[in-house]
């Protein structure tokens, strides 16, 4: 285990998604209401509550991105409360994917807080409904929709290469 | 929105996300059989190919299944003197990666003796499904 390549328990994000899963749906519940018909000025549009509560998981997704998977609050609050109640890891897992899923998760938030300041009708609602399948995917399946985004770059530069 | 239809919208939300990843779930892993049309050579996978099979497994590095699908497939060929297993990243091996079309990793190419592909498994692999298709492979060569 080097500082290079950091391992975590692979029940931590994971638990980290679920939150994140939770509080995304609760950004499109309260999205919602306004959707179709968002308010007139961009003041009034970033006031709503869906975009404040959207803006706080983009800050977690960066801090996520750029400090590590396993600097992340979530992280903390597994090693602190989760992990000692659980049997001990079959196997840890590199930090590098799912740190790299919160870059992913932080694109979309953002494009989904341009998009609800712009004015577009259901733009916040598509973004974090894409987030929360994401996240869902994550807590629930073990799949990583993130890590897949990490391939299809890989094959974008791959093709360009050719 | 009026409450009863944002409830709707939100369950319908998770029952789609719900679809998603149980159809994920069946279909990762499991292998397919392919048509036999098109074959790898031992000098694109940088090894001789195995007398029985080669298990080509593509990866990547931002990957947490690859590993255990690495760990699975080199214990299938530590088991066996006729099968031999190759791991290569999709971020170098760039021919190989555009030629068979590799979208998701894992994936395996499950190889007869002369390279041709026998089948492919998207996903993590699975044990008895790898097994089952180096059996289905022998069991081929036999007859022809």
């Amino acid at each position: 285990m080097t500082s290079q390549r950091p391992e975590v328990d692979p029940r931590g994000p994971r638990f980290g998604a679920g939150i994140t899963a939770v509080l995304l749906l609760v950004v499109v519940a309260l999205a919602l209401g306004t959707a179709g018909d968002p308010p007139q000025t961009v003041a009034a549009r970033a006031a709503e509550p869906a975009f404040v509560l959207l803006t706080v998981l983009a800050a977690l997704f960066a801090w996520g991105a750029f400090a590590g998977i396993a600097r992340h609050p979530y992280a903390w609050l597994f090693r602190r409360f989760v992990r000692p109640r659980l049997a001990p890891p079959a196997e840890l897992e590199n930090a590098a994917p799912p740190t790299f899923a919160q870059g992913v998760g932080l694109a979309v938030s953002v494009a989904g807080l341009i998009l609800h300041l712009a004015g577009v009708p259901y733009g916040l609602v598509g973004a974090a409904s894409a987030a929360f399948v994401a996240a869902f995917l994550n807590a629930v399946f073990a799949y990583c929709l993130g890590c897949q985004f990490y391939l299809l770059l890989v094959r974008a530069r791959v093709l360009r290469l050719g | 929105m009026a409450l009863p239809q944002t409830a709707l919208a939100l369950v319908a939300l998770v029952a789609f996300a719900t679809l998603l990843g149980l159809g994920w779930r069946w279909q990762n892993g499991r292998g397919r059989a392919t048509s036999g049309i098109h074959s790898v050579s031992a000098v694109e996978v940088g090894t001789p190919l195995g007398r029985r099979a080669t298990l080509l497994q593509f990866s990547s590095e931002l990957c947490a299944p690859c590993r255990s699908t690495h760990a699975v497939l080199a214990s299938l060929a530590a088991d066996s003197h006729d099968v031999v297993h190759v791991d290569v990243d999709v971020a170098t091996s760039e021919a190989l990666t555009r030629r068979f079309n590799v979208l998701q990793t894992p994936t395996t190419l499950v190889l007869d003796h002369r390279g041709v592909v026998r089948a492919r498994i998207g996903g993590g692999a699975r044990p008895d499904e790898v097994r089952a298709r180096i059996a289905a492979l022998t069991l081929a060569e036999e007859r022809s």
